[in-house]
């Protein structure tokens, strides 16, 4: 009971958030991390065990691999564990419920080591897998990942076509809600924000956090919500990166040229 | 126009489009995602580090996979093939790679070597002394450089992290201090790259040294030619390759080579050795960019040549050399 407790507790980041709408997100707890490892191709500490978030009864999901192929995921309960990668590349989590007269959606994708798929993950993100679906373009690439302070571009499409002028929501775990509103072509930039706290020096001392895209569009009576959600983490420049020192040195560096030029200039006039 | 017409000009066109290529090509074609680059083990430094590039080099994938792959053969008794598959795909890649172009990779297709050919370019028109050729003392006191830097910070290091004897920041430590990673990051606009790491010693000190190298190779580019390409890794790796390289500097000496010494004051990289006497040798040297200039400022008919397999590309003339002398008059005015 006490480790289920904390299994909770641990599991989302963002519990409680998402505006009732589905949304994928990890679970923390040992059995989540241990088939990580005896899988491999997760990264260290990572769990394969994730929770849908708001969930209804009638959810189901299923998993893209990078061939494009597809393979259903079984729930226990509200959580999910993945099955073992049998390729590398990026997968993708898709969820899906259902109500009289709503449809909700969840996405989220997954950069897994292993041998190559040799599909572009560009087919990947461009394969429509909900009515309402919003699109990272790009995702970040592999071995990189999402960071503060930084800005990122993503398209909202309605059923395969990019849909203008809608509201896209950000959640974090530390900022207030932002609201952002999908221009011309249906894409919109977020820019992920510092809200990391408790900060320690190195970047494997702090665990990522959690960002939520969330939307809604209504189609007559029908009414379509969907998400997706992205681990991002800490960006060093914020912390114990100085981008101010690091130009000093580049200054310092040329100044120490350009000494040199002076010393072989009067050698050169001295013979 | 055919006045102007050289072996440079052609050399600066495809170094530009190359530059273009693999600093901005994943803005132009399909290369974003790292399955989608073009080799992923170019021997040459375009960075992996640049969000926006069209392919990246060799090292990277090199120390990885001594960090993360060959340094299982000690920690987790892994087996050959599963601990040496990458790395051998790796050097795989670059030897066909160096078969098709040989050392022509940094002579021609090499961002950074471009990007310093630009200040050099922007030295002389600012009227900076240009130093010339380097004495032969300093040629040999800079060449070792080189190879410490490819065995022990693209395979040692990398491997002691991957064992557990150094700390994270020795994972990749020549990618920690490489000048192509801030040079194309910030071409691109993104300045993540500059910066001091305060994180522990060995972070410090590798990126105050990317910093320093970064500053010091723009100032003396502006007056030394090629100064980065002298204590390049990539360098030593093509080296392993160069007998392959179907494309090779030839030189058929006469005479003449012992006092001329025109190909040795061309020679971007200060190679002596090239003018020494040769009969139909391929004298493609260590250092060797595979320009061009050589063949282009040698004043005899034949001499220094490119070859490609048994076919001659270019074959220094009296007429290329009164030609490429005079562009270089009007150019430095």
């Amino acid at each position: 009971m006490k480790k289920t407790a904390l299994m909770l507790f641990i599991a989302a980041t963002l519990w409680g958030y998402g505006d009732g709408a589905i949304y994928w997100a990890p679970h923390g707890c040992d059995d989540g991390k241990k088939t990580a490892s005896k899988h491999g191709g997760h990264g260290k500490g990572e769990s394969a065990m994730f929770t849908l978030m708001n969930t209804e009864a009638n959810a189901h999901a299923h998993l893209i691999l990078p061939d494009l192929s597809e393979q259903n995921l079984t729930f226990k309960r509200t959580t999910v564990m993945l099955p073992k990668p049998s390729m590398g590349g990026y997968y993708a989590m898709v969820a899906k419920g259902y109500d009289t007269n709503a449809t909700f959606s969840a996405m989220r994708y997954l950069s897994l080591q292993g041998r190559p798929a040799k599909v572009s993950p560009t087919k990947l993100t461009a394969l429509p897998k909900t009515d309402l679906e919003i699109i990272p373009d790009p995702l970040h690439r592999e071995h990189d990942r999402y960071s503060a302070s930084k800005s990122y571009r993503f398209l909202l499409h309605f059923q395969g076509k990019p849909l203008i002028n809608t509201a896209v929501t950000l959640e974090t775990h530390d900022t207030p809600v932002q609201t952002y509103t999908t221009d011309q072509t249906g894409a919109f930039s977020i820019t992920l924000p510092n809200d990391f706290k408790n900060v320690q020096v190195g970047r494997s001392e702090n665990k990522p956090s959690e960002f939520l895209l969330s939307t809604q569009h209504r189609d007559g009576e029908h009414l379509y919500k969907s998400t997706l959600t992205m681990p991002y983490s800490l960006n060093p420049n914020d912390f114990w990166q100085s981008q101010s020192y690091g130009a000093g040195a580049i200054f310092i560096g040329f100044l120490g040229g350009l000494v040199f030029y002076r010393r072989t200039k009067k050698g050169a006039k001295n013979g | 126009m055919d006045k102007l017409l050289t072996v440079t000009l052609l050399r600066r066109i495809v170094q530009l489009t190359a530059f273009v290529f693999f600093v901005y090509g994943a803005m132009i074609f399909t290369t974003f995602y790292t399955g989608d680059k073009l080799t992923q083990n170019l021997p040459a430094l375009s960075c992996a580090y640049d969000m926006k590039g069209g392919d990246f080099c060799a090292l990277i994938p090199l120390q990885h996979q001594m960090d993360h792959r060959v340094s299982t053969l000690f920690t987790q008794n892994a087996g050959m093939m599963e601990a040496l598959m990458g790395t051998l795909i790796t050097i795989g890649t670059v030897a066909v790679l160096i078969l098709i172009l040989n050392k022509a990779f940094c002579g021609w297709l090499c961002p950074l070597g471009f990007f310093q050919d630009v200040f050099t370019m922007i030295g002389t028109k600012l009227g900076l002394t240009q130093l010339g050729s380097l004495s032969r003392e300093t040629v040999n006191k800079i060449r070792p450089i080189k190879w410490f830097i490819f065995p022990v910070l693209v395979l040692i290091l990398p491997l002691l992290t991957g064992i557990g004897f150094l700390g994270h920041e020795w994972g990749n430590p020549y990618c920690s201090i490489c000048p192509s990673r801030i040079m194309t990051t910030a071409m691109t606009g993104d300045m993540n790259q500059i910066y001091i790491s305060q994180a522990n010693t060995g972070y410090f000190i590798l990126s105050l040294i990317a910093d320093l190298l970064f500053g010091l190779m723009i100032a003396l580019a502006l007056f030394v030619r090629q100064p980065f390409c002298r204590i390049c890794p990539i360098l030593p790796m093509q080296t392993l390759f160069k007998k392959i390289g179907l494309l090779r500097l030839v030189k058929n000496g006469n005479s003449h080579c012992d006092t001329c010494s025109s190909c040795v004051k061309a020679c971007p990289m200060d190679i002596y050795e090239i003018q020494n006497q040769a009969e139909n040798k391929n004298i493609t040297h260590s250092d060797c960019t595979l320009c061009g200039r050589c063949v282009e400022f040698c004043p005899h008919d034949g001499v220094m040549s490119f070859k490609y397999g048994p076919i001659i590309l270019l074959s220094s003339s009296k007429e290329g050399f009164k030609k490429r002398t005079k562009i270089d008059k009007w150019w430095k005015g």
